[in-house]
């Protein structure tokens, strides 16, 4: 599995997709860290206030990053789509199986790699978002001693873990979709299409289903489950039950399939 | 070393003794004939599809001449029976397979196929459009699996591919990598999946790890004549250059065997001159190289061993040489005055020669050299030309052209796939 691991990195680290794919998460991440020190004055998306001093606290630090999670969760099942969806598409997924026929190793090193690289993702999102609250936040008074302060770090740290694993989470529905659909363009439109608007319908339409709707769940946990009435653990366990079975279905359709293509 | 030197003709003592184990493909749909096959010294009959010898009815196939050697009463030679395997495979056979089936829903799209492919043979793979090459090929590759139906690859059954593709090297259906990589990161990506050079740890050992591996891409590289072109993206690669990496990557593990979809794909001639030239020099080495191609000029050049399939069954397999030397030859006469043409064929039928008169018609689609004259087809092999051209002259009938046509592969090939009738083939191609 490490030499599928190994060979997974070439593709990805690719100038253009790595150029690419860090420009994106950049902008999210700016948009984000921008909209979020300038609403301090304002309403939020919510119709809610928002204030300096609800800015200024320590977990302000994080509001810019967490407040585009959707989008980054959008990145990695693109990013995720794409990368197994294009070993089919291409045909160059036969090529590996050839070198590779152990199909869960390959499996394994794949979606090691590419959990990793979601992980990198979202820490140079991170990144970006802090340090452009940071340079911005002067611009609207708001006061960063608290954002430096042990808390306002661990802050930083706990957001990072939850938006990775939010992102991940997203980056499985994206390798499921891969999987079924073999297409890049088609996995990444039916992986999107489920995780923002289906979802967003039937959790309006049928409000206590937002406690089971996979992608829902997901912005919970990356969020910390501030704002939500299901409880981040609660939300974190349900995840990971929806993803062990996603991860299973891949698996076993990524070994059982005849590759035609 | 020529292909044609690198395989003794099949004896067809051994190869009937042989083929005692090929048995199991009698009794399907492509199993009509009795066996004949081969031509009679005056009157050969035009062999039918599926008669052709090696078909899976009149089985020379080619035997492995080894496993004569130290054969016991009792025992088959050259056989060798797994533990756990269902069907003994010969023990030089580099690909083996007994009813080989897929199926996809009620179309079968490989039936019932028994390959031989010996070890070191430069093997042919021949058949029309969705003849089942492809997938037959993923089968042995362990990409597709199949319906029913044992195979074994390098003696290792196809429902393991690890234990095998470690020593194989393949290109399936073109040439796929990554267009904005480079070759050489393609071969990169390719070599650490196959770990070569990835076996060392500790620092150093890593660093000779990575020397190693590049060292093997630069090899294969410069094998394939691509080192020129190594750091330029493979989406601006032409196709012929596409091929050769395609075969570059499949030369990677230093393979035992090569399998090869169609390598010349969409090459121009010079593309094509290449790749054979580059398939010689591998199977020089005494790589098996089993390798499927729509250009039958460039199988018959290359290859001295053959397969021939068609909508998924075996239609032939063995020594292309024996293929062609069982086809029907022929003396095509035309003669100056068209009247003669009758009675010329009466003379000739008279000797006891099968005669055909061809009686050319411009309104034809399929065009042919000899406008506007009779011709007059002696099934009968080249060297009763002279007698021919004799009798004529002593009945007075002067001969305008007489030429002997012995169909080439392309010509069996289209016969036996029922692509084309007999007589169009020979007329289209007796110029």
């Amino acid at each position: 599995m490490i030499n599928a691991f190994r060979a997974e990195w070439v593709p990805l680290l690719r100038r253009r997709f790595l150029v690419g794919t860090l420009a994106a998460v950049s902008a999210v991440a700016a948009l984000g860290a921008v909209l979020t020190i300038f609403s301090a004055g304002r309403t939020d998306f919510d119709g809610d206030p928002v204030t300096v001093s609800m800015l200024a606290v320590p977990a302000g630090i994080a509001e810019g990053l967490e407040s585009v999670t959707i989008l980054l969760g959008v990145v990695a099942l693109s990013v995720t789509a794409a990368a197994l969806a294009g070993e089919y598409s291409r045909g160059t997924l036969r090529t590996q199986l050839i070198a590779q026929p152990h199909r869960l190793r390959l499996l394994g090193g794949k979606a090691l790699a590419l959990a990793l690289f979601v992980v990198l993702v979202v820490a140079v999102a991170a990144f970006v978002a802090v340090s452009l609250s940071f340079a911005l936040a002067p611009v609207k008074g708001v006061p960063t001693d608290q954002w430096r302060s042990w808390a306002g770090m661990a802050t930083i740290g706990r957001s990072l873990v939850n938006v990775s694993l939010g992102s991940l989470g997203y980056a499985v529905v994206g390798a499921l979709a891969a999987v079924v659909l073999r297409s890049p363009a088609a996995a990444i439109a039916v992986g999107l299409a489920y995780a923002l608007p289906v979802e967003m319908l039937v959790g309006r339409i049928y409000d206590p289903a937002g406690g089971w709707l996979p992608a829902h769940l997901m912005e919970i946990m990356a969020v910390g489950g501030t704002g939500h009435t299901t409880p981040w653990a609660d939300a974190g366990l349900r995840v990971l039950a929806f993803c062990g079975v996603s991860a299973l279905l891949t698996a076993v359709l990524f070994r059982r399939r005849d590759v035609t293509a | 070393m020529p292909a044609q030197h690198r395989h003794a003709p099949a004896d067809p003592v051994t190869d009937a003794s042989h083929a005692q184990g090929h048995s199991h493909a009698q009794g399907h749909g492509h199993a009509q004939g009795h066996g004949h096959g081969h031509a009679g010294p005056v009157l050969p009959a035009a062999p039918a599809a599926g008669d052709l010898p090696g078909s899976a009815s009149s089985v020379p196939q080619t035997a492995p001449r080894q496993s004569r050697a130290g054969s016991r009463p009792g025992t088959r030679p050259g056989i060798r029976r797994r533990p756990g395997g269902s069907a003994p495979a010969p023990s030089d056979a580099a690909v083996w397979t007994r009813g080989l089936t897929k199926q996809y829903g009620q179309r079968r799209v490989v039936d019932q196929l028994d390959l031989l492919i010996p070890a070191g043979a430069l093997s042919g793979f021949v058949g029309p459009n969705g003849a089942g090459k492809s997938t037959t090929l993923r089968m042995l590759l362990g990409l597709v699996r199949p319906s029913a139906g044992s195979a074994r690859v390098l003696g290792e059954p196809v429902s393991t591919p690890d234990r095998y593709l470690g020593r194989t090297g393949a290109m399936i259906e073109g040439p796929t990598f990554h267009p904005g990589l480079s070759a050489r990161r393609n071969l990169e990506q390719l070599a650490l999946l196959r770990g070569v050079g990835t076996r060392a740890s500790g620092a150093r050992r890593s660093q000779r790890g990575r020397r190693a591996r590049w060292e093997r891409i630069d090899e294969v590289l410069h094998q394939v004549g691509l080192t020129s072109r190594a750091d330029d993206r493979f989406g601006s690669y032409s196709l012929g250059m596409k091929q050769r990496l395609g075969i570059a990557a499949a030369l990677l593990p230093r393979p035992r065997l090569l399998i090869l979809d169609e390598p010349t794909n969409g090459l121009d001639p010079a593309g094509i001159r290449e790749i054979r030239t580059l398939l010689r020099d591998i199977a020089g080495t005494g790589m098996t190289i089993f390798v499927s191609s729509h250009l039958l000029s460039e199988v018959e050049q290359i290859c001295d061993h053959l397969v021939m399939i068609r909508s998924g069954r075996m239609l032939f397999q063995g020594h292309v040489a024996d293929l062609l030397a069982a086809e029907d030859p022929r003396i095509l006469m035309v003669p100056e005055r068209d009247d003669d043409a009758v009675r010329l064929a009466g003379i000739l039928g008279s000797a006891g020669l099968r005669i055909e008169i061809e009686m050319t018609d411009e309104a034809r689609s399929v065009p042919t050299l000899v406008e506007r004259h009779p011709v007059v087809v002696a099934h009968a092999p080249g060297g009763l030309a002279a007698d021919i051209n004799r009798l004529a002259m002593r009945a007075g009938i002067t001969l305008r052209s007489i030429r002997t046509h012995r169909p080439n592969l392309e010509e069996t090939f289209l016969k036996a796939t029922g692509d084309v009738d007999g007589d169009l083939t020979m007329r289209g191609g007796a110029t």
